[in-house]
C-alpha cells in the first residue's frame, strides 16, 4: 500500500533539524489529523536515520538500537496527534521520546523489580494534562462517531474516502489504483462528503 | 517562593534521561512545582535533541531494513484508544488532604499506614521498587526531626508547608540534597506543620545528646 512513497527524502545529510522544523511540523500535523502515509515517509526519512546513530550510541548493539528507532518512530505514527508545534519543534519532541523509550529499555534489562518508568518521568505522550487530555478525548469521541457514519457509507464511496483521507493518496492515485477514472473518484468523494455532513447534521 | 532547586548538571541529565531514576523521580516531582526548572528542562531538551540529530548520519547499509520498518509501522492499527485514568493526588493524615505532584500521584496507592514517631512526627513508608527507600514525613507545627547527618544522600522535596533546619528556610516545592558534609535538626514552626517526601539511600546518623541513643534503630525509621 506504500506505492508512490518516496524513500529517498531531499533531507538527506546536510540538513540540520532546525532548518526543517516547520516542515517537519506540517508532516506531523497531516499525519495527525490525516493518517497521512506519504508525510510520514518524510518525517521517518529524516529522522530514522538519525536516531539510530543515535541509539547504536546508546545502546551499543544494532538489534537494540533499532529497536529503539522502531519504537520511537512507531509512537510518532501513533500519536502524532499529541504533538504540538507551539511547544517545540518535531525534533525535540521525538528526541523526548526516544529518550524516554531508551530509559524503559534499559529499565527492562536490569530485570529488578523497578517500577518508576518513563512515563511517570516525562509526562509527553501522556494524556493527563488538561490541555492536551480535553483535546485527545473530543477527537476520540468525534473520531469514534465518524468511524460509526463511515460503515453507513455506500461502500464505494467509503472506499474513496479511506483511501484519501485515511491513507493520504492522491484522488489520481486511487483512481489509478481501483481502475475507475479520476471524474468517479472525484463525484464520490463530493458524494460521500455531502452525506457525511447531512449525517453529522442529523446527528445532532 | 521556590529558592532551592536541582543543579543545572542534574537537570540535564535528568533532561538527558541519565541520572539515576531515584533522582530523576525527585527532579521529576520538583519539575512539576517549579516553572524555572520546567523552563529549563524544556531548553535542555531543546539542545540535546539539536546536538543528537546534528550528528552526521552513516547512510550505508540498512536502506531495505528502514524500508520494511516504515511499512511495518504504518500497517499497524490506528491510534490506541486514549487511555484516561484520572488518578487522585490526593494524599490523607488524619483527615487533612495534601495534593501531590503529579510525579508522586501513583504513590498515592503505594504509601503504607502513617506512624506517629518521636517529637511531633509522622512517617509513611513509599514502596518505589526501587533500592533506597522513600518516606513521607509530616512535621506537625514544633515538630522536630533530631540534629542528624548522613551516611548515604538525602533527598528531600517540600511538598505542602515550610520548615527549617539551621541552615536555611524551606518551602512549598524547594528541594535539597544532604549528604555526611550536611549536619541539620529540621523542624516546622509553620501553623499548618510541613509534609515533606524524602529519599535516603543510608540511614541517618544523630549527633546530639539523647538522640543518639537512635542510632541502633535508625534504620526502622528515617530511612
Ligand atoms: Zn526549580
Amino acid at each position: 500500500m506504500l506505492v508512490g512513497i518516496p524513500l529517498e527524502s531531499k533531507h538527506s545529510n546536510a540538513v540540520v533539524p532546525k532548518d526543517c522544523a516547520d516542515e517537519m511540523s506540517a508532516y506531523l500535523a497531516l499525519v495527525g489529523q490525516a493518517r497521512c502515509k506519504r508525510s510520514f515517509a518524510e518525517v521517518f526519512n529524516y529522522f530514522a536515520p538519525r536516531l539510530r546513530s543515535y541509539a547504536l550510541k546508546q545502546m551499543g548493539n544494532e538489534a537494540l538500537a533499532m529497536e529503539l528507532v522502531q519504537d520511537t518512530m512507531s509512537n510518532v505514527w501513533q500519536k502524532s496527534r499529541l504533538f504540538n508545534a507551539d511547544k517545540g519543534a518535531p525534533s525535540t519532541w521525538i528526541f523526548t521520546i526516544a529518550r524516554n523509550i531508551r530509559f524503559d529499555m534499559l529499565r527492562k534489562q536490569r530485570n529488578r523489580k523497578e517500577d518508576i518508568c518513563a512515563d511517570d518521568l516525562w509526562p509527553i505522550l501522556c494524556e493527563q494534562t488538561a490541555d492536551v487530555n480535553e483535546v485527545a478525548l473530543d477527537d476520540q469521541v468525534i473520531l469514534q462517531e465518524l468511524g460509526q457514519l463511515f460503515d453507513e457509507l455506500p461502500q464505494k464511496q467509503r472506499v474513496v474516502i479511506e483511501a484519501i483521507y485515511i491513507e493520504g493518496k492522491s484522488q489520481q492515485e486511487v483512481a489509478d489504483q481501483l481502475s475507475i477514472p479520476l471524474g468517479t473518484v472525484k463525484s464520490r468523494t463530493r458524494l460521500a462528503l455531502q452525506r457525511l455532513k447531512e449525517m453529522l447534521k442529523d446527528n445532532d | 517562593m521556590i529558592n532551592f532547586h536541582p543543579q543545572l548538571a542534574h537537570l540535564r541529565a535528568f533532561a538527558e534521561g541519565t541520572c539515576p531514576t531515584n533522582l530523576a523521580l525527585m527532579i521529576s516531582a520538583h519539575v512539576d512545582m517549579c516553572p524555572r526548572c520546567q523552563a529549563l528542562t524544556t531548553q535542555a531538551q531543546e539542545e540535546l535533541s539539536a546536538e543528537v540529530f546534528a550528528a552526521p548520519v552513516d547512510s550505508v547499509v540498512v536502506e531495505q531494513d528502514f524500508k520494511d520498518m516504515m511499512l511495518q509501522i504504518t500497517q499497524t492499527a490506528d491510534f490506541e484508544p486514549a487511555r484516561v485514568q484520572p488518578v487522585s493526588n490526593l494524599l490523607e493524615l488524619d483527615g487533612r488532604h495534601f495534593a501531590l505532584p503529579r510525579a508522586l500521584a501513583r504513590y498515592t496507592r503505594k504509601t503504607g499506614n502513617w506512624s506517629r514517631l518521636v517529637g511531633k512526627l509522622w512517617q509513611a513508608p513509599v514502596d518505589l521498587g526501587q533500592e533506597g527507600q522513600a518516606n513521607f514525613i509530616y512535621m506537625e507545627k514544633g515538630g522536630r526531626v533530631p540534629e542528624h547527618t548522613h551516611k548515604g544522600t538525602e533527598f528531600t522535596l517540600v511538598i505542602d508547608g515550610q520548615f527549617s533546619d539551621g541552615l536555611a528556610d524551606y518551602d512549598c516545592g524547594d528541594f535539597t540534597i544532604m549528604d555526611g558534609s550536611n549536619k541539620h535538626m529540621p523542624f516546622s514552626e509553620a501553623d499548618e506543620g510541613c509534609l515533606v517526601f524524602t529519599m535516603v539511600d543510608k540511614p541517618l546518623h544523630f549527633t546530639s545528646g539523647l538522640a543518639r541513643l537512635l542510632n541502633p534503630f535508625s534504620q526502622l525509621f528515617f530511612k
